[in-house]
């Protein structure tokens, strides 16, 4: 019998199935469905860091004060930090600034195309006779834009000769004040009036400036309390390529070293690409879409041993349909092929309407507020990939043809005198 | 005449449990090309199981059956079913048409089986619905057919591939005089106008008189032979 005989009467099986095999099928949809919307969180949340890790740049390595080696939890630029993990032994008291002589020692590493210290507080700023408590980041205008990856919304850049005049976040321009900021108005930040000179777009990544105030260094150090001359909180090294990020963030951890004669074991700064955390976070959401998928696929398994029971009551019930059809002439093939399609087909239908499913559960999971799992802007996001689908349909008919081949074979292998007799 | 199923010392044994059944004993029969030919029997008499392997759905246990001449024993089943497919066609007292298809796709199976391409295999079937008086009822499923109307479509189904044999198993069985008695009379015709050969299994020699010979059994063996004029 040809392929397409058989596909059609396994199809009128499927067409004049009873509830049963329907219940079988939903069993297989729950668990596609189950899949797809899981497997959906996690693409979403890997999709959502890496646009998040996109705003710190590929080729910036980023040194910020306090013990622990690669090991440590990740940190965005900027902000002061005291890490006390990492096995160190490196606690609070012991951390020491970066200072401008590391500055220094770091320019001098290979393939570096550009280095800057940050340094980074909170100020108290006036607008419109209202207060607020903002943080401010300090940066040497040149070299911040080279490296900065923000873009603006109106205004420019801090220039190399500015010194009163700042660029706000997107946030603290909109959002902070009742009324908006705007640009060339005059805010106080500790009681020194400053021109806002640009106001940034939203960038809504990990490593953005939506909620901060940048001004050039100097006057970052001469307005913010408590301010050590030499201090720096951060500093960037951008590579000359994203290719060099490794090797730079190796000799520029030598250096700096030497020069704080420290060693591995005694580090009282911790260094690390952008390239190294994208990575980390990339195996953390791989590893946690593993975890869901298989709690999905859990209950894809109860789906298929569904249809393996339907199917062998399904072969039960039309044994005397199968005798007939081997007594008008049906090899052991034809009725194995027909069997065997109409799993697949079973199968093929429940993941449709899974993929179906899981894609509408994915697109409303963020709606009904399952913030917690994607933090930041914007909430959870789900990501529904091409590959996932293909995926999800794939599993759902490989599970219909493995889950029915052997109530497919038993059927081929009737004899057609005991399936007529069958009543 | 030309014979076109012939058994030869065929013996049919089954185990039930520890007992051992002889369906059938010995059994030598001939049937010949366009003979009407009617094998009855009380029941338990082996009437069914000689059935069976006449008809290859079924194979002795020992002794040889010929099917124009080749050896059906030696078949593998695949090879049975394609012969049988071709060879044989099937009206049973069930009916036995598939309920999910419509008439004119259960009439249309067999010859899809045979891999019959389906222009001509749809063409055959419209042709034998309207021989058997069904065309007006060529996409009615077998629910809502009567008796009668199924066991004509059964009728065109077994003519579906041509075959030299209409095998039909008490085929009035279940259903009343008027309609059997036009059952009869169509597969009279069929013997009488196709050339086809008919052998029909039935318990009511009433019936069986019918046929141009009676083959007669009893506890597995062939009692007598008796031919009509």
């Amino acid at each position: 019998m040809k392929i397409a005989k058989s596909f059609k009467l396994a199809l009128n099986i499927l067409v004049h199935s009873k509830l049963r095999s329907w219940l079988t099928i939903l069993g297989i949809v729950i668990g596609v469905a189950a899949i797809v919307a899981i497997v959906s969180i996690g693409e979403g949340l890997k999709q959502n860091v890496q646009s998040r890790l996109q705003g710190m740049g590929a080729d910036q390595i980023t040194i910020s004060p306090g013990g622990g080696r690669a090991q440590g939890g990740f940190r965005g630029p900027g902000g002061p930090e005291d890490d006390h993990g990492g096995g160190s032994g490196v606690t609070s008291e012991d951390t020491k600034n970066l200072t401008k002589i590391d500055l220094q020692v770091l320019r001098s590493v290979p393939n570096v195309a550009a280095v800057q210290g940050i340094i980074s507080g909170r100020g108290e700023a006036y607008y419109l006779a209202q207060t607020a408590t903002l943080s401010v980041q300090g940066v040497d205008p040149t070299a911040y834009n080279e490296m900065t990856s923000a873009e603006l919304e109106s205004g420019r850049f801090l220039g190399p000769s500015d010194y009163n005049a700042i660029v706000v976040g997107y946030s603290i321009a909109s959002r902070t004040f009742k009324q908006p900021l705007a640009l060339n108005r005059i805010i106080t930040i500790e009681g020194k009036p400053f021109k806002i000179v640009g106001i940034l777009k939203e960038s809504g990544s990990m490593g953005g400036d939506d909620n901060r105030i940048i001004m050039p260094i100097d006057a970052a150090r001469d307005t913010l309390p408590d301010m050590d001359p030499n201090r720096l909180d951060t500093i960037i090294i951008k590579a000359a390529t994203a290719d060099d990020v490794d090797q730079v963030t190796l000799d520029a951890d030598t250096k700096l070293m030497m020069s704080r004669h420290k060693t591995n074991s005694t580090k009282d700064y911790s260094i690390r690409s952008a390239k190294e955390a994208q990575a980390r976070m990339a195996s953390i959401s791989s590893t946690l879409t593993l975890f869901l998928g298989a709690i999905a696929a859990v209950s894809l398994l109860v789906g298929a041993i569904g249809i393996t029971n339907t199917m062998f009551t399904s072969v039960l019930e039309k044994t005397k349909e199968i005798g007939i059809m081997k007594a008008i002439g049906a090899k052991n093939r034809d009725i194995l092929m027909i069997f065997m399609l109409n799993a697949a087909l079973v199968g093929a239908v429940g993941g449709l309407l899974g993929i179906a499913l899981g894609t509408l559960t994915s697109k409303l999971l963020p709606l009904i507020g399952l913030r917690l799992m994607g933090g930041g802007p914007g909430g959870m996001t789900t990501a529904v990939t091409p590959q996932l689908v293909i995926l999800a349909f794939a599993v759902a008919v490989g599970i219909g043809i493995i889950a029915g081949a052997i109530p497919a074979y038993r059927a081929s292998k009737l004899k057609p005198v005991d399936a007529l007799r069958y009543e | 005449m030309k014979p076109v199923i012939e058994l030869k010392k065929v013996y049919k044994t089954y185990e039930m449990g520890e007992t051992t059944v002889e369906a059938l004993k010995n059994v030598t029969l001939q049937i010949n090309q366009g003979e009407f030919v009617a094998i009855t029997g009380p029941s338990g008499s082996g009437k069914s199981t000689l059935m069976n392997i006449v008809g290859c759905l079924d194979t002795p246990t020992s002794g040889t059956v010929l099917l124009d001449g080749k050896d059906i024993t030696k078949l593998s089943e695949s090879q049975l079913a394609q012969t049988r497919g071709k060879k044989i066609g099937f009206v049973f007292q069930q009916f036995n048409l598939i309920p999910t298809l419509n008439a004119m796709q259960n009439v249309m199976l067999p010859q899809e089986f045979q891999d019959t391409d389906s222009a001509i295999a749809g063409k055959k079937s419209k042709q034998l619905l309207d021989l058997v008086g069904l065309s007006d009822r060529m996409t009615h499923l077998p629910s809502q057919l009567s008796g009668g109307q199924l066991q004509r479509v059964a009728i065109a189904r077994a003519l579906s591939v041509d075959p030299d044999i209409i095998l039909a198993d008490e085929p009035t069985g279940n259903l009343d005089t008027k309609t059997g008695q036009f059952i009869m009379q169509t597969l009279k015709e069929i013997n009488k106008n196709n050339g086809k050969t008919i052998i029909l299994v039935t318990h009511d020699l009433h019936l069986a008189r019918m046929a141009k010979k009676i083959i007669m059994i009893k506890d597995g063996q062939v009692e007598k032979i008796e031919v009509n004029k």
